[in-house]
């Protein structure tokens, strides 16, 4: 399938990318250094280590996200090398989706070796009995709380959404444009409870604009259920339910962004 | 002989949005191309030339007019299995070498192994690419090995129709002549080559009909033998008597006259009966004719005069 051969070397590119080792190794040396800040603090060590793990993934994930998905198209027209790609039999839908494939690659790798230490960290710190016990009970007395396992698939579908709308904001502006509006939706987004007050303004005009805000922009903010603060009155009587519900939205809404993406992209001369 | 490529008023403009300005980059282009040939397509930079190619491509659209390739409308995904394209500057993915790059480009052609593998090779074998060079890095490649992989990548789907992109510019002279003789054998293997190159000996050699454009506009088409037809002389005249209306008297026998020096003047004629009446203006002038030099017509005297002439019209 042509789509994936685009995808292939999509992430054999972006793999050439320093930025993208910096700000993976920088992470999972953040994630790392989770433990020794917990021993500085021994009452809260695992939510010390929990709560900076979850956020060192977000964080590294959207910087890798934008910095990885805003030059995927761009380089390609950029460089020229796209003159021969679209003049071979290649549909200019399956370059967007090659692309988007790739980025989701890359989204992928970056969030499971993130998730993978951090998750390794959480289940080495419930050990419920020490190395002394004998190794092999030491590595199976451990447990990976569910919500970890739920945080990290989160922060992936969140990061597959934004790099859907960064690719979908490549057909049109420049990367540094992109870069950007994609960071300043990614903020508006997870403000959701900010932007659903607005929906109920008295003032017409602040309800109009925060109704296109809160149900126009992709709802980031769905996806970190693990902060009561950005989600005070919020509460999930099933939780699965709702993380279900939030897959599905990021995959349906990824799928409108590509949709528009190809359409633009399809009338882009290059 | 069918036309492998039929254009039919074909136009692209650009809106300046700054200057509020319309550019047009082709203008009303008509142009057949027959099937089996290698043809010329000559301009100077900015002409339209690239312009052309990438519409004929569905690389950018055009604002009116048609046409189609091997019979089919033009930037229809079924036509490009059988297109290849060489742009005019190679780019390629530097991190590939030129088998991975091959392999690539063989996948978007739907291209399955083992056959792949076999056409890489094949054309890499064509290209004469050194095979030590086939499995390293093409950021190390230099330009006339970048060349011979974009030919290369050109030739992965057997193509029947080629639009090549200035395939021999900047390379060195043995370079230069290898490639132009792949060019060359695409004809006998019935291949259509759309040729945009500046390198108009090259053109004149493995070309057998060409087309000028200047402004977008076509100023003429034709094969090389009826544009390069008819010889040129070159007289050059010395003495006192140039600056003494010379010039004037002898441009009224051949307008294309100039004065080299203060006491030099050359003139050019098609018309071989010319000469003894300019030698005789000459003499009774008390001047001398320095050399009479007969010149066969090259391409690139077409194309310059051709050009010249446009430019002094508009």
């Amino acid at each position: 399938m042509v789509a994936i051969a685009i995808a292939r070397q999509t992430v054999r590119e972006a793999l050439r990318r320093r930025v993208f080792w910096i700000f993976l190794i920088v992470a999972v040396f953040l994630i790392g250094l989770g433990p020794v800040l917990g021993f500085l603090t021994p009452k809260e060590s695992q939510t010390i280590m929990r709560s900076l793990g979850l956020a060192v993934i977000l964080l590294a994930g959207l910087f890798i996200t934008i910095v990885t998905c805003i030059y995927l198209i761009p380089v390609e027209i950029e460089r020229r090398t796209i003159y021969t790609v679209l003049s071979k039999p290649v549909q200019r839908f399956e370059f967007v989706l090659g692309k988007f494939l790739g980025g989701f690659a890359i989204v992928f790798l970056s969030v499971a070796a993130m998730g993978a230490v951090f998750l390794a960290l959480v289940y080495f710190q419930t050990t419920a009995v020490g190395p002394d016990a004998g190794v092999i009970r030491w590595i199976f007395s451990g447990k990976v709380p569910d919500d970890m396992i739920k945080g990290v698939i989160l922060t992936f579908f969140q990061m597959m959404l934004l790099a859907a709308l960064t690719i979908f904001f490549s057909t049109f502006a420049t990367p540094v444009l992109n870069f950007f509006m994609s960071f300043f939706t990614f903020i508006v987004g997870n403000m959701s409870s900010v932007t659903e007050s607005l929906t109920t303004s008295r003032q017409p005009i602040t309800r109009f604009i925060g109704s296109v805000i809160h149900y126009m922009l992709p709802n980031f903010g769905n996806f970190n259920i693990q902060n009561a603060i950005i989600h005070p009155t919020s509460t999930i009587s099933n939780e699965n339910v709702f993380i279900r519900n939030n897959i599905v939205y990021a995959i349906i809404y990824s799928a409108v962004l590509l949709i528009l993406a190809v359409i633009i992209f399809d009338r882009r001369e290059v | 002989m069918a036309a492998a490529i039929s254009i039919q008023g074909l136009t692209k403009k650009y809106v300046d949005v700054w200057q509020k300005q319309e550019v047009v980059a082709v203008n009303n282009l008509n142009l057949e191309v027959q099937e089996g040939e290698i043809f010329g397509f000559l301009g100077r930079n900015g002409a339209g030339k690239t312009t052309t190619i990438k519409m004929l491509l569905g690389l950018v659209f055009p604002t009116s007019g048609d046409a189609t390739l091997l019979g089919k409308a033009m930037g229809d995904n079924a036509v490009k299995s059988q297109l290849a394209y060489l742009p005019e500057e190679t780019y390629f993915y530097d991190s590939m070498t030129a088998w991975e790059l091959l392999d690539y480009y063989g996948r978007l052609f739907r291209i399955p192994e083992p056959e792949r593998s076999r056409r890489v090779q094949i054309c890499l074998e064509k290209v004469r690419l050194q095979p030590d060079a086939w499995r390293r890095n093409i950021r190390g490649y230099s330009k006339g090995m970048r060349q011979r992989t974009g030919i290369a990548q050109a030739l992965i789907n057997d193509p029947k129709l080629l639009f090549l992109d200035e395939p021999t510019s900047g390379l060195d002279p043995i370079a230069h002549a290898e490639l132009r003789e792949i060019v060359a054998s695409l004809k006998d293997e019935g291949k259509t080559v759309f040729l945009s190159s500046h390198q108009l000996a090259d053109v004149e050699i493995i070309c057998s009909r060409v087309a000028i454009i200047h402004r977008g506009k076509l100023l003429t088409t034709g094969t090389i033998k009826d544009l390069t037809a008819g010889e040129r002389t070159e007289v050059t005249i010395q003495g006192k008597a140039v600056a003494n209306g010379l010039l004037n008297r002898l441009q009224a026998i051949a307008p294309d006259t100039e004065r080299i020096s203060t006491d030099t003047l050359m003139l050019r004629t098609d018309d071989d009966d010319q000469i003894t009446p300019i030698i005789d203006l000459v003499r009774s002038a008390e001047a001398r004719v320095i050399s009479i030099v007969p010149h066969r017509r090259a391409l690139e005297d077409v194309f310059v005069e051709t050009v010249r002439r446009e430019e002094a019209a508009s």
